[in-house]
């Protein structure tokens, strides 16, 4: 432990956050010796900066904001390290049910947007929920499978996942990309049709990891470890199917995600938080997100196997599983 | 000027406000969320936005997305966290610690933020101008080589009809050289075209 106090830990509220908050309140960070103060973020960009300066030790991160960290693309350059996964899936795409009509989703949408451009209106605007994250390149693949140009045929901007419902509600967004609970949200108040969900396209992409600078891994490997498998035992008994009514009512608090117990349990049933292959970190995870950061143009000409052998590392956690 | 603040506590927001007072023409709008079509319709040319808000990832995308249309964004940072300043000045934000902020602090934050902002704005085209002088002079010195072998000219021979042609076509030299040098590569059944 840090002489300081307790580690600091950043999380943003989403379903897939559960790790950290039940590493905390089910006594996995206890049982590992640490003294942990949780710290819920308001935006990604936020969580970042907070890291790279140290206020936060760790963080429940976007897989891909490691990487652009890393690579100091939206911010200055911070080497950041991811040394445990904490989910896969969760992530959905849902438009407006204003679309809603005859046929499948995606063809309404293209017929819709292609009249739009022959009336010369102006584009349908959709969001995902930061450049850099799972979500975006879910929602422009989707895009781009239809035959639509997502940089050209559609605005795409940013929306915090709290208040994708609301936007979409308002016609603000005409659909978005988003974690668990925010399209069970948007179902559940009326707004929102779910139209794609990872599980779909991607099923093994990382979703969320840890993350953390690598000079903090350096500076604390044993607290590291500790962490690691705190995490890893939280992510046991959040998969676990016999703790979901617990879990539910542990995530829908006020201090965590303050949203309704439906929305959750819809969204947990999307989300893999323990079992094969879910937490290591594997750099192949990392080689196919930097490819789809190149795909769209975030990232030029980049070492791709050397970025992802320095930031995914699974060395970290079987090290930690081992002992 | 036109302010907009985008901060969920009121209290805090009302400060900011309050600190604004006195600079004429003023305008300040208070919002607890970002509304993109609201900010777009308003046209501040400052945004301040308060470190907790979910807003943060809209204004940092948008702030990326619009290089034609860039505004300065100021954020207040609370003093319990250490080193958020810093880091969020060396994204690109300008960042100023909230904790103990009077009111007769917020003008000059503000302006120093849009002085800071407009000089960065003004030192990126001043460094993208810099590398087209430099582009074009290296289009020039090859253009001048160009005329010297075939025209068999010296240096300052090559370069008076240079100057003639930029003059007699009202055209910028280097643009003239880079005409010079394409149709030299068409005459040559080169590929330079």
């Amino acid at each position: 432990m840090s002489p300081s106090g307790p580690l600091q830990l950043g999380f943003i509220p989403l379903v897939d956050a559960a790790p950290l908050i039940v590493a905390q309140e089910k006594g996995y960070f206890a049982a590992e010796g640490l003294s942990v103060s949780l710290s819920r973020e308001g935006s990604w960009a936020t969580v970042r900066d907070k890291v790279a300066a140290g206020a936060l030790d760790g963080a429940h991160m976007l897989a891909p904001m490691v990487l652009a960290s890393s690579l100091g693309i939206g911010s200055e350059t911070k080497a950041m390290i991811a040394p445990i996964a904490l989910n896969q899936g969760g992530a959905a795409v849902t438009l407006s049910t204003r679309l809603a009509g005859e046929g499948e989703a995606g063809a309404r949408l293209t017929h819709l947007v292609r009249r739009r451009q022959e009336e010369g209106a102006s584009p349908l605007t959709l969001a995902a929920v930061y450049p850099f994250s799972l979500h975006n390149y879910l929602l422009r693949h989707w895009l781009a499978g239809l035959g639509l140009n997502p940089d050209v045929d559609v605005r795409l901007t940013v929306v915090p996942p709290p208040r994708t419902a609301d936007l979409l509600g308002e016609g603000v967004i005409e659909g978005f990309c988003a974690g668990a609970p925010w399209n069970a949200v948007a179902e559940a108040a009326g707004v929102g049709q779910t139209v794609v969900r990872v599980s779909e396209v991607w099923p093994e992409a990382p979703d969320k990891v840890l993350g953390v600078t690598e000079f903090w891994a350096a500076a604390n490997p044993a607290i590291l470890q500790s962490l690691i498998r705190a995490l890893a035992g939280a992510g046991v008994w959040a998969a676990d199917p016999r703790n979901q009514r617990e879990l539910v009512a542990l995530l829908a608090r006020q201090e965590f995600l303050d949203a309704g117990p439906e929305a959750i349990t819809a969204g947990l049933a999307e989300i893999a938080f323990a079992g094969a292959g879910v937490n290591l970190p594997r750099p192949e995870q990392a080689v196919w997100l930097l490819e789809q950061m190149a795909r769209w143009g975030q990232i030029g000409e980049v070492a791709i196997d050397r970025v992802a052998e320095r930031t995914w590392r699974p060395d970290l956690y079987l090290a930690a599983q081992g002992d | 000027m036109r302010v907009l603040i985008i901060d969920p506590d009121p209290a805090r927001a009302a400060l900011v406000a309050e600190g604004l007072i006195g600079i004429d023409p003023l305008e300040v709008r208070i919002a607890a969320l970002f509304h993109e079509g609201e900010a777009a319709a308003f046209q501040p040319d400052v945004v301040v936005v308060a470190s907790e808000s979910p807003d943060r990832d809209t204004l940092e995308s948008l702030r990326e997305a619009s290089a034609v249309n860039p505004r300065p964004v100021v954020m207040f940072v609370d003093r319990s966290e250490p080193g958020l300043a810093e880091e969020a000045v060396r994204a690109g934000v300008a960042a100023y610690v909230v904790d103990g902020l009077s009111a007769a602090r917020v003008r000059p934050v503000l302006e120093v933020a849009m002085s800071r902002f407009h000089l960065m704005h003004q030192l990126r085209a001043d460094l993208a101008k810099a590398k087209a002088d430099l582009a074009s002079r290296k289009t020039v010195e090859r253009a001048k080589a160009l005329l010297m072998k075939e025209r068999d000219l010296d240096e300052e021979a090559a370069y008076r009809l240079l100057r003639k042609l930029s003059m007699d076509t009202g055209r910028p030299l280097g643009a003239v050289a880079a005409d010079l040098l394409a149709f030299a590569g068409v005459l040559k059944g080169g590929d330079s075209a």
